[in-house]
């Protein structure tokens, strides 16, 4: 019993920064402002447009965002694998978007993106194009993209830094055998590498797909959800309608709503990476 | 050839944006917005100058230290010793695991699933606008991967070890400390690391929990001149300048570890 103590402080501070909050939002997802029980906070979501639009951006963002960050970072991670001199380097630099503040991010890309002053538009304008149709994230067509393009820059290392590693343990006597024998580049690719990494693309597949389905800091710095509700996700409509409405037993609902779709999905990976590993 | 050559397009690609913050920090504003864009221009510090002479973003500045340093600390001081326990003390059966699992698991809760709760609590126990309620806060946020790295590097110590200074009749507290962690140093250096960067990049707890200027962090400190001033894009550029520095730093002492650091989203707020 002597061994409790020791986990004591770690997990009565979890459980009060976790636990008593997760109880909390059971609470009042089930409670109306006037303080009876009530479902109301539930069916409200069927019939919530925005709601539903918030979703669906989060569902294409997590899904494009993740599609790009993973075959950018796999053929990244090929590339600097197969380079002999100045690997090191190269992969130092490769990371260092994934380091930073998400809010300098977000800054450096607001930068960028601006129509009139921006580097984009500048450097278009100063090869004659005529970029003035092109409003990156100012303009509701493509706000999303704009902000899912700054995902992929900042996460792609990410992926490339967890396949990299991988690749440094594959058995190098199959993959030199292989080639003794005359298979392809390509056969020793898709027939042996990529089984070997698919491992390790699920994991990156996994903890990337946490992370994204929560996004949040890059949409409120680049465009607070906008224009319109163009860029809107699930998090930030959540934070719009607890900390600019105040409807905290709706946010709650949403919470929850948001908690089991995280968990499944993350049950869903989490089974598909076990047999292999 | 043509790979190192796409090799170095492709870190171009990563490096070009923050290459063109920095020049947007020192540039003077004519230069700013000079067309075509210029990539090479005389530097100014005047932008940097605006914003340490600004006392609110100096604050920031110290309270960005505080939360990182403090919640690093306090993380270690409650992790440290849970890791060790769940790794080598004796446990009824499974509880380690259960109990390791469950400590692990809070990673996967989404942080606006836990803020308006912890925004409530702390609003009725006036707590808000503190920076030693943030520094709770991000306490909580490291526990997980501090036990997770912990236990990684603590069951790489040989147990012989362990058992020697046992039979020796060291407590399991002297194990800990006088044995077991002199060897496990680079990991702790490297897990603390590791929480020091995820609360400095920390941004959605800080925005939420405090409002005010005197408890505000550097990323809410920049994100509210990005909102408030878009014009003044130097200060915007310098603060950002700012806030990436320490980060690279840090992340440069510690390159041996950042894959396993990194794999379980250290460095994400």
């Amino acid at each position: 019993m002597k061994s409790f103590w020791w986990v004591a402080p770690a997990v009565s501070v979890l459980a009060v920064m976790s636990l008593y909050p997760l109880a909390f939002l059971v609470l009042s997802g089930f409670h109306s402002s006037s303080g009876e029980w009530t479902l109301q906070n539930f069916t409200r979501m069927a019939s919530d447009r925005m709601l539903g639009e918030a979703l669906w951006h989060t569902a294409l963002f997590v899904t494009v965002a993740l599609t790009l960050e993973l075959l950018f970072g796999l053929v990244l991670a090929l590339l600097i694998d197969s380079v002999r001199r100045g690997r090191g380097l190269l992969r130092t630099t490769i990371m260092v978007p994934m380091l930073l503040p998400p809010v300098v991010a977000a800054v450096v890309w607001r930068l960028i993106y601006n129509p009139q002053f921006g580097l984009l538009n500048g450097t278009l304008r100063a090869f004659g194009a005529d970029p003035s149709a092109l409003t990156w994230t100012n303009g509701e067509g493509g706000a999303l993209w704009s902000v899912i393009a700054v995902d992929v820059w900042e996460w792609t290392p990410f992926v490339f830094l967890l396949v990299s590693a991988a690749l440094q343990s594959l058995p190098q006597e199959a993959l030199e055998a292989a080639r003794v024998d005359g298979a392809s580049r390509w056969r020793v690719f898709f027939d042996i590498e990529l089984p070997l990494l698919k491992p390790v693309l699920l994991l990156a597949a996994m903890l990337r797909g946490i992370d994204l389905i929560r996004v949040f800091d890059q949409v409120f710095m680049l465009t607070q959800g906008g224009p319109g509700f163009a860029t809107e996700t699930i998090s930030l409509y959540i934070y719009r309608t607890a900390f600019r409405f105040f409807d905290f037993g709706y946010a709650a609902a949403m919470s929850i709503l948001l908690l089991i779709i995280a968990t499944f999905l993350a049950r869903r990976l989490a089974r598909q990476l076990r047999p292999q590993a | 050839m043509r790979r190192l050559v796409l090799a170095l397009l492709a870190a171009t690609a990563g490096l070009a944006p923050v290459y063109w913050l920095v020049t947007i920090a020192l540039k003077t504003e004519v230069d700013q917005f000079a067309q075509p864009p210029q990539w090479l221009f005389h530097p100014t510090f005047e932008h940097f100058q605006a914003l340490l002479g600004n006392r609110s973003m100096e604050q920031a500045l110290w309270n960005s230290v505080i939360a990182a340093v403090g919640s690093t600390i306090c993380a270690l001081a409650a992790g440290v010793p849970a890791a060790y326990a769940l790794n080598s003390l004796p446990w009824p059966a499974g509880w380690a695991d259960r109990i390791g699992f469950w400590i692990l698991s809070n990673r996967l809760l989404p942080p606006i699933v836990t803020i308006v709760p912890l925004f409530l609590m702390l609003r009725d126990l006036h707590l808000l606008n503190s920076i030693w309620s943030l520094t709770a806060v991000y306490t909580a946020f490291h526990l997980p991967f501090v036990v997770w790295m912990m236990r990684g590097f603590l069951a790489e110590v040989p147990p012989e070890i362990e058992e020697a200074a046992r039979l020796d009749g060291a407590s399991s507290w002297g194990v800990l400390w006088s044995i077991v962690l002199p060897l496990v140093r680079p990991g702790l250096a490297a897990t603390a690391a590791f929480c020091v960067i995820a609360a400095w990049n920390e941004f959605l707890f800080a925005l939420i929990l405090t409002q005010t200027g005197a408890a505000s962090t550097l990323p809410v400190g920049i994100a509210s001149r990005v909102t408030q001033y878009e014009i003044k894009w130097g200060v915007m550029a310098a603060g950002g300048v700012l806030a990436m520095l320490p980060v690279l730093l840090f992340a440069g002492l510690t390159q041996r570890y950042l894959v396993r650091g990194l794999s379980l989203g250290a460095v994400k707020g």
